[in-house]
């Protein structure tokens, strides 16, 4: 229902990230289970042996993302192309091995990357599930119940929601910077971004020192308390999470 | 009887720019005023006195006939009875979803969660954006994140409410409608202020107009008076609303009735030409 109200709306510098974590299908499922799945399985995926616990790890984690919060496919890809592409880097070093006669295949390099990769790749599946599922400020809630103390967590809050102002204004800078001709060669758009970047901070210190007069105006006296719509956690949902990790365990242990 | 008096408020900005230069300003209960100005008249400036953001380098804002104070305790204490929306709502939004960001200032009064959720649910529905409940507030059109901040105002139920510029940027459809949710508020018993540069608007919506420029108040009256007074907005390099000229036209030319009210809205305006033009061109 959150994904059909979304037509016509600006989304102004909202990161794909954020969009994919505030319209996913599992948007609205509870902190708990959504943190058990992607908490509880990478822990699998390091603490059991790599064969075959991590491939099924990164395999269900996919699976939910894609399948079961309906996180668009090419959104997850470029997420996971900067670690996966550094990880093959780092892959290929452990393989090969400078020796007296040039470069050679290290003994059981072969293994030992193929066990690298996959406990990363599972990890790395784990992360995404939780950051393109679960907004940001889900995530700073969560924490605070947890104990995070409320002075963090309320500055964590402003620094998200400052992040977005910020890149509005730093669009709108450069848009009209272009209008005006300040992207015609190379001399003058970087002119033209030094000007942008040394105005970018009175920018926002004067937005934060508006901020402060709005949220002033509105009783604010220090500490940012606001009702949160907290889902309950439904039973299911939990012990579907859960019995799907005792299989992975079981499995994980049994056939390596 | 007098809410929020202002007296003598002389303020000049660091850097020496004189925003206001001994103003006097009256705002009574129950009766809705446009504080009208032309741009950098100081009307920003002045509202941001008015809820103790700013405080006068001299002269005083008597709160119900009091000197009010800055402490602490005072401006919490002033707030709950003014309350204030910016130009700009993304100065007032914070929270990561709509619906929360609405429960700010009524947690802030001290309301339990139950009545603050009821005050919430109350405003989004007034403002015809519970639809909007869960989303995250920087994924909002600019009308939109308006009629957010107007509800956070809303949802606090002050006895005076100050409004800055509430229609600018809104297109017709949308003014129209927060209109009709300012009058409703006022039923419930909040006082509007609101600045605004809009003749027309203030002819159309409010009881009385200060007209305001140079950091002064030029002249506070009823809004038919000061707005037919064509030599007074001059000053303020405002013009008499279109409609009110039509209406004072008329009634020069004699085609008013006897006891007939000049036109306040674009509609009343729009009947009498009809009916004139009927009379001009019978059957
Ligand atoms: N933070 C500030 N620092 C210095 N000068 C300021 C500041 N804010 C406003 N001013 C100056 O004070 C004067 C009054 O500004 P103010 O914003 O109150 O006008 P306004 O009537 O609200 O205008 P507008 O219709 O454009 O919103 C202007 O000359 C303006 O340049
Ligand atoms: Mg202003």
């Amino acid at each position: 229902m959150v994904m059909s109200s979304v037509g016509g709306t600006r989304a102004g510098t909202m990161s794909p990230v954020d969009r994919a974590a505030h319209l996913n299908r599992w948007r609205h499922r509870s902190l708990t289970e959504k943190a058990v799945l992607a908490l509880g399985m990478l822990a699998l995926a390091i603490a059991l042996p790599p064969f075959p616990a991590a491939p099924m790890v990164a395999v269900a984690m996919m699976t939910a993302a894609l399948a079961g919060a309906r996180v668009p496919v090419m959104v997850w890809l470029a997420c996971a192309a900067g670690p996966l592409g550094f990880l093959l880097v780092g892959a290929l070093s452990v393989i090969v091995r400078i020796g007296p006669g040039g470069l050679g295949l290290a003994p059981d390099g072969l293994m030992l990357a193929a066990c690298l990769m996959a406990r990363s790749m599972a990890g790395v599946t784990c992360l995404l599930f939780l950051a393109l599922t679960t907004p940001t400020t889900d995530l700073i809630a969560g924490m605070r119940r947890l104990g995070l103390p409320v002075e963090i967590a309320d500055i964590a809050l402003l620094m998200y929601r400052f992040v977005f102002l910020l890149g509005d204004t730093a669009l709108a800078m450069d848009a009209a910077q272009g209008a005006r001709l300040g992207h015609r060669d190379s001399r003058r758009r970087l002119r033209s971004l030094g000007i942008l970047i040394a105005n970018l901070l009175p920018r926002a210190f004067e937005r934060a020192r508006r901020m402060e007069i709005g949220l002033a105006a509105r009783g604010w006296n220090g500490e940012m308390r606001v009702l949160s719509r907290r889902t309950a956690i439904s039973v299911p949902g939990l012990a579907l999470v859960l019995a799907a990790e005792a299989a992975v365990a079981v499995i994980g242990v049994l056939a390596s | 009887m007098t809410l929020l008096h202002a007296r003598g408020l002389t303020y000049v900005y660091p850097g020496g720019i004189h925003a206001l230069s001994g103003l006097d300003l009256r705002i009574r209960a129950g009766r809705r005023l446009a504080i009208l100005g032309p741009n950098g008249a100081g009307k920003t400036t002045l509202l941001l006195h008015l809820n103790g953001t700013l405080r006068p380098s001299s002269g005083e804002v008597l709160l119900g006939g009091e000197t009010a104070g800055y402490s602490r305790a005072a401006l919490s204490a002033w707030r709950r009875r003014v309350g204030l929306v910016l130009q700009d709502a993304d100065d007032q939004l914070f929270a990561a979803s709509v619906a929360e960001d609405v429960s700010f200032g009524p947690l802030n009064l001290g309301l339990d969660e139950d009545e603050a959720a009821r005050r919430v649910d109350e405003a989004l529905t007034a403002l015809r954006i519970a639809d909007l409940a869960d989303r995250p507030t920087h994924m909002l059109s600019f009308g939109q994140k308006k009629r957010v901040a107007i509800a956070g105002a809303v949802a606090m139920r002050s006895e005076l409410l100050l409004l800055d510029e509430p229609t600018a940027g809104l297109d017709h459809h949308g003014t129209k409608h927060l209109l009709a949710v300012l009058e409703r508020l006022e039923a419930s018993g909040t006082t509007l202020v609101f600045t605004t540069h809009d003749v027309d608007l203030a002819y159309a919506f409010a009881d009385d107009v200060a007209l305001f420029d140079g950091g002064a108040v030029l002249a506070q009256g009823a809004a038919a008076e000061i707005l037919a007074d064509e030599a007074l907005l001059k000053a303020a390099r405002l013009a008499v609303p279109l409609v009110l000229r039509i209406g004072l036209k008329a009634r020069a030319a004699g085609l008013l009735r006897d006891g007939e009210a000049l036109p306040r809205g674009k509609a009343d305006a729009l009947d009498l030409v009809e009916r004139l033009l009927g009379e001009i061109r019978p059957g």
